[in-house]
């Protein structure tokens, strides 16, 4: 049986990790055929199924879709609670999930508030408000 | 194939253990072997699960499990699938069986988490997501839940007394189970008084960690020609998947896995949702069961929330839900809990489900979730 070509060469976890922890750009993939965007790791597009990605710059900017405000966190963030955990719609297609550690109440943030992504020496993706970020922010 | 039933079940009270998982898993497999009026060497096959075996740095625990059966030279398998581990394992005995490769197996999960304190224990719980696109962002369990009911209350009319409702029934049917972590009823005002946990979860929304252990028996029609209960006739046996992160859903206010899962049980069992007399549905948090109520078919879409305190889904209801006192309080210990959903129908199929029996005990479903959607199991049972 003749062995399928492997997909493009992608950037691995460990590089997308590495890209937004040194400040961005927020690295993802996509779907050649269906247009998907995501930036979740993997060698075929999980709508569609074609085993082919195309790699992606993903937005800093983006509007919040659904989100939580946690008090009880897991060990990596034991000093970091209460903070929100969110799903954001990024401009320009995907969504991620990123933390906010500037909202630290239940009504801080609301569903369709606009964010960015913030690089940190935390780690995580981190979010903030638009209206906290100066201007110069990378990937802004 | 060939006609499986549940033939013998088990189950200790969920709580907290003194024993290890290993343990308490021996214990209730025996039970459950007693249960169906047969002995360990009867089992032709063990499936296990021990999804966090490795808070209690063991691993491999089926074969210490068939040792402490007496019948080390009988094959077994651990089956993880998250918080739908056990559910998978019967799903696999049901192949195993129903295919007549054995003529019955053994299917015990157990978990035991009590000796970790809550960051711990909430650490666990959360590798079950995507670490690298969840977890590491600052997600727990609950908190991705959580997510989708910010979704949900933003989409569909909501309010805090709807999930208070699914807490209350859930904890009144808890109090009337002798094998629940939680064996007391709850008011309304106790449920929003309760501290948030992950916005707009309050404590009571929230499943607890608990240890505990459920078995049971998985036979060949034939070969228990004369049971000692009333067996569970395996209607229907189906797994499906789905997208677990929730940044790449289509859609956050459904699990897909559950749809799939429901849809292809119905198609086996030649059944549609009315055709349910009770279900035990995946309730980790409130917000859960209403959407386990939606996806699988039994109310509208954007519904669910409201089912509890309509009335529909409380005991003596048209379509009684979690008789058990589900996830919320007879408590979830992970890789345990699918098989005690189990345990559940084959007690109010024997009327051994004292003080909390359903009216109606001819076809009942239970709907088992592998952490958030990742995947799921659904299983139809009835009389013969």
């Amino acid at each position: 049986m003749p062995s399928e070509s492997p997909p493009a060469a992608s950037h691995t976890i460990s590089e997308w990790v590495k890209s937004y922890e040194d400040g961005g750009p927020l690295r993802g993939f996509r779907c050649p055929h269906c247009g998907f965007i995501t930036a979740t790791w993997g060698l075929a597009c999980p709508r569609c199924g074609t085993v082919a990605r195309d790699e992606h710059a993903l937005s800093a900017n983006g509007t919040v879709v659904a989100f939580t405000l946690l008090t009880v966190p897991g060990d990596e963030f034991l000093n970091d609670a209460p903070y929100v955990y969110a799903v954001v719609e990024l401009e320009g297609g995907g969504r991620i999930t990123g933390w906010m550690p500037t909202v630290r109440t239940a009504d801080g943030v609301a569903i369709g508030e606009r964010v960015r992504f913030r690089p940190s020496y935390k780690p995580g993706v981190q979010f903030v408000r638009e209206s906290e970020v100066a201007p110069t922010v990378s990937g802004a | 194939m060939r006609e499986s039933w549940v033939v013998g079940a088990a189950s200790n009270r969920f709580g907290k253990m003194s024993e290890t998982a290993r343990e308490a898993a021996t214990r209730v497999s025996l039970a459950a072997i007693r249960s169906a009026g047969l002995s360990p060497k009867d089992i032709g096959y063990t499936f296990v699960s021990n999804a966090f075996g490795i808070a209690e740095h063991q691993a491999h625990v089926g074969p210490l499990i068939n040792g402490g059966l007496g019948i080390p030279d009988v094959p077994s398998a651990t089956i993880e699938s998250a918080c739908s581990s056990s559910s998978a394992g019967l799903h696999e005995a049901f192949v195993q069986v129903a295919g007549g490769f054995i003529d019955a197996a053994l299917v015990v999960g157990s978990e035991k988490l009590s000796h970790l304190d809550t960051l711990a224990a909430t650490s666990y719980f959360a590798i079950a997501a995507d670490y690298a696109f969840e977890t590491k962002n600052g997600a727990t369990f609950p908190g991705l839940y959580a997510t989708i009911a910010s979704a949900y209350r933003s989409a569909y009319p909501t309010t805090p007394e709807m999930f208070g409702a699914i807490a209350i029934k859930n904890h009144a049917n808890g109090a009337r189970n002798p094998h629940a972590h939680f064996q007391r009823e709850i008011t309304m005002e106790t449920y929003l008084q309760s501290p948030i946990i992950a916005s707009p979860f309050r404590l009571y929304d929230c499943c607890p960690f608990s240890d505990g252990a459920a078995a049971i028996v998985v036979a060949a029609k034939e070969f228990v020609p004369s049971p000692v209960s009333e067996p569970l006739v395996i209607r229907a046996s189906a797994r499906a998947g789905g997208i677990t992160e929730m940044q790449d859903r289509p859609d956050l206010l459904a699990l897909p896995a559950t749809q799939t899962a429901g849809a292809k049980a119905f198609r086996q069992a030649h059944l549609a949702p009315q055709d349910i007399d009770f279900a035990e549905v995946h309730d980790c948090f409130t917000l859960a069961e209403a959407l386990a109520l939606e996806d699988l078919g039994f109310v509208p879409r954007g519904t669910g929330a409201r089912a509890a305190m309509d009335g529909l889904t409380v005991r003596d209801g048209k379509l009684p839900i979690n008789p058990s006192g589900g996830l919320k309080a007879k408590g979830h210990p992970v890789s345990a809990t699918g098989v005690s959903q189990v345990v559940e129908v084959f007690e109010q199929f024997n009327g051994l489900a004292k003080g909390r029996e359903v009216p109606h005990t001819e076809t009942a479903l239970t709907h088992n979730v592998g952490a958030t959607g990742g995947s799921c199991s659904v299983h139809i049972f009835s009389r013969r």
